[in-house]
């Protein structure tokens, strides 16, 4: 098993990281390094508390009844997308059916296929 | 002498597609083709600004059978139309230029020749015609996605068909309630023939439930194809409401509803192209809302969201459909870390994105803004609406959820698939690039937006660069990005899975299909059953009449010469009374 925090093999990935992508794509192949997909979830933070203290200083021109709230469009947009989001568990056991459920091939398939985020596995139907 | 500013210029890129069909097969000819699919649109575009004199230019009439046509009508609202259809096509020529098939080049050219002539059109019947054009034309480019597209074309083809069908049978009913006039303007739905026409409508356009035809057959077409079948259909459908229902009240609702509903199930799918094809139908329903409300700042908004969407939404089709090219697959489960191989399609797809979800600086900001507003103001004269407008910045969050973020995050980041793939052909490329530049040049706010309100039916005076709109604008989207990580974090937001998402059409894929098979069945028993029934009563029949007119039946006994004579004498009466009165 190699330790990807040896400099080292570090580096050697990084080479073949390097020599695999697309010229265009070397000086942003650091977004693919795990810090920074951890991370970055402040991004969008500082950037909505940043707007919802400019929302105070300058409030809606014509506002809607929402909008004597702080920050109302903030919570609309985190709530609306959560609650979207957490729909998904009852709606995929409620409307997901397997790929030949129809019997007519379902949509085009690939060579291989891997299923991300659960098993990090290829898998095959 | 043909005057040739009398003809529909979607007709000249008609003429284009059936010269392509004859061309031959061979790559020295398919530049031939190529040559039509880019020069036909640009004549035709050039064509409608050489007709239109900012006044409406009604012309191309002709007389069928006592019925008076007018087949060109450019105004200030069909003209956006004509000339948004004829930019797109020219991108989709550029973004198909690799693709050597006959099929492709000259359907795609009829259809967008046929959306052209639609919304080019002045009378009823006209449009009629050039609707069902479109559905006859496009399906062969949901027909060129293979085998397994087979099926999803019939269904469409069967759809279109049946919507055409309604459309005509509007036209009549309402001519007939209108004095026999068939000319295209503002129908409503106070007569019988409105509500068809309506509901012809409602299919183009995915109405609830009407909608089905759209993430079936749109995921199934060839990579061109799904990107051609985008831009045209449903923004001909609009246009027609748009003409004919401005100010109908259920309009406001069922665009609501448009507007949400794609949301849950574009989550849920895994198929990136079904996905856009959700976000399209929920993008609709912000232009089928606007219309509802019907004022000058709606209208304006739903034209500009129709210029834009077709853009943006075009460069989303555009940027998933090189990834296919290259990879084989759309499904956002089999993706991933692309943005390692296509970074150029990587940041398309992002403007794509970012116009959609409407960030500042980029296409659909100034445009949804404008219908947002256009309900708030409504509003406050009518405060039920402010129930749609919250429906409508829900479905703002929705829409940065799944075009916004879903498709470029599970395509070109998320966790890295290992695939290593070329970037897209450099006509894809090109294509993008184009539609990518339109995105930030439209929303542009020195001169940008301000080219895009020269297209707009009334003067635009609505400020989309106000500090209040752009913090409020930033604020909602920050906050969905938010969500996403926190979700994203605690492993809350669902992993692609492969599957088939049930929607509305099972009732007539898996329920219809399986009661029909059942009457088929049950037919086949009873007809056994009949089928024994009437050879019993035929070899009955049979048996009687042979014992009546066969040599040794009663027919073939002597009669006496008394009855013998009443009988000939009763046969001359009826010949005489036949020949009295025929006579």
């Amino acid at each position: 098993m190699t330790d990807i925090n040896e400099p080292e093999a570090l580096s050697r990935k990084e080479l073949e990281e390097r020599q695999n992508a697309h010229p265009f794509a070397v000086p942003f192949l650091w977004l693919g390094n795990q810090k920074v997909i951890d991370n970055f979830i402040w991004l969008p933070v500082l950037g909505m508390i940043a707007m919802i203290a400019l929302g105070i200083v300058f409030p809606q021109a014509k506002p809607a009844p929402w909008d004597a709230i702080p920050g109302s469009w903030a919570l609309i947009g985190f709530v609306a997308y959560s609650f979207i989001v957490l729909c998904a568990k009852p709606l995929t056991a409620l409307l997901a059916r397997d790929e030949s459920y129809y019997g007519e091939g379902g949509l085009a398939d690939p060579e291989y296929s891997t299923d991300p985020d659960i098993t990090g596995e290829a898998h095959h139907d | 002498m043909i005057d040739i500013y009398q003809i529909n210029p979607g007709l000249w890129m008609i003429l284009a597609g059936l010269i392509c069909a004859l061309v031959p097969k061979g790559d020295a000819f398919a530049m031939v083709r190529k040559a039509f699919i880019i020069g036909a649109p640009i004549f035709a575009g050039v064509m409608i600004t050489q007709i239109y004199t900012s006044q409406e230019v009604l012309a191309g009439q002709i007389n069928i059978g006592g019925l008076e046509l007018t087949t060109l009508r450019i105004d200030n609202l069909s003209m956006v139309w004509g000339y948004l259809f004829c930019l797109i096509a020219v991108i989709n020529g550029i973004y198909g230029f690799h693709e050597k098939c006959r099929i492709t080049d000259s359907s795609a050219l009829i259809y967008a020749g046929a959306a052209i002539a639609g919304v080019l059109s002045g009378d009823l019947l006209t449009l009629f015609l050039f609707w069902e054009l479109t559905a006859i034309s496009s399906v062969f480019l949901i027909w060129k996605g293979g085998q397994r597209a087979y099926a999803a074309g019939v269904r469409y083809l069967a759809l279109h068909v049946l919507s055409g069908v309604l459309l005509l049978a509007g036209a009549i009913f309402y001519a007939q309630s209108n004095g026999g006039d068939y000319s295209f303007n503002d129908i409503g739905i106070d007569s019988l023939g409105g509500w068809l026409i309506l509901i012809a409508i409602g299919i183009k356009c995915g109405f609830p439930f009407l909608h089905m035809w759209m993430q079936d057959a749109y995921p199934k077409a060839s990579i061109t194809g799904t990107v051609i079948l985008s831009a045209f259909t449903t923004k001909m459908a609009i246009y027609a409401l748009a003409r004919g229902y401005v100010g109908v009240d259920i309009l406001i609702y069922i665009g609501a509803i448009m507007t949400c509903f794609p949301v849950f199930f574009a989550l849920i799918e895994n198929d990136l192209r079904r996905v856009l094809a959700f976000s399209l139908n929920n993008q609709l329903g912000f232009m089928v809302c606007g219309i509802g409300i019907g004022t000058e700042l709606a209208l304006n908004g739903v034209v500009g969201q129709v210029f834009v969407h077709v853009i943006f939404k075009s460069l989303l089709f555009m940027s998933i459909g090189a990834v296919m090219y290259r990879v084989g697959t759309a499904k956002a489960s089999e993706l991933g870390g692309l943005f390692r191989s296509m970074p150029i399609t990587a940041v398309f797809c992002l403007i794509g994105a970012g116009s959609i979800a409407a960030f500042p600086l980029l296409a659909a900001f100034v445009t949804k803004a404008m219908i947002i507003s256009a309900v708030i103001y409504e509003a406050s004269y009518d405060p039920s609406l402010y129930v749609i407008a919250a429906m409508l910045l829900f479905a703002s969050a929705g829409v940065m959820e799944h075009s916004g973020i879903k498709v470029p995050y599970f395509t070109f980041f998320s966790h890295d698939s290992g695939r290593r793939v070329k970037e897209a052909p450099w006509n894809m490329l090109v294509a993008m690039g184009l539609a990518a530049l339109l995105c930030i040049v439209l929303a542009f706010p020195w001169g940008g937006y301000q080219m895009l309100y020269s297209l707009m039916p009334y003067e635009a005076n609505y400020q989309p660069y106000t500090v209040d709109h752009v913090v409020f604008q930033l604020q909602l989207l920050f906050a969905a990005i938010s969500a996403f990580c926190v979700l994203k974090k605690f492993k809350l937001y669902p992993a692609e899975k492969r599957g088939e998402i049930l929607d509305f059409d099972w009732t007539y894929r898996k329920f219809g299909l399986g009661i029909m098979q059942w009457i088929g069945a049950m037919w086949t028993r009873l007809s056994v059953q009949t089928t024994r029934l009437r050879e019993r009563a035929i070899e009955g029949a049979g048996r009687r009449l042979f014992h009546i007119f066969s040599p040794a039946g009663a027919m073939s006994e002597s009669a006496p010469s008394g009855l013998a004579a009443v009988l000939t004498a009763a046969m001359l009466i009826i010949v005489l009374i036949f020949v009295y009165f025929v006579r």
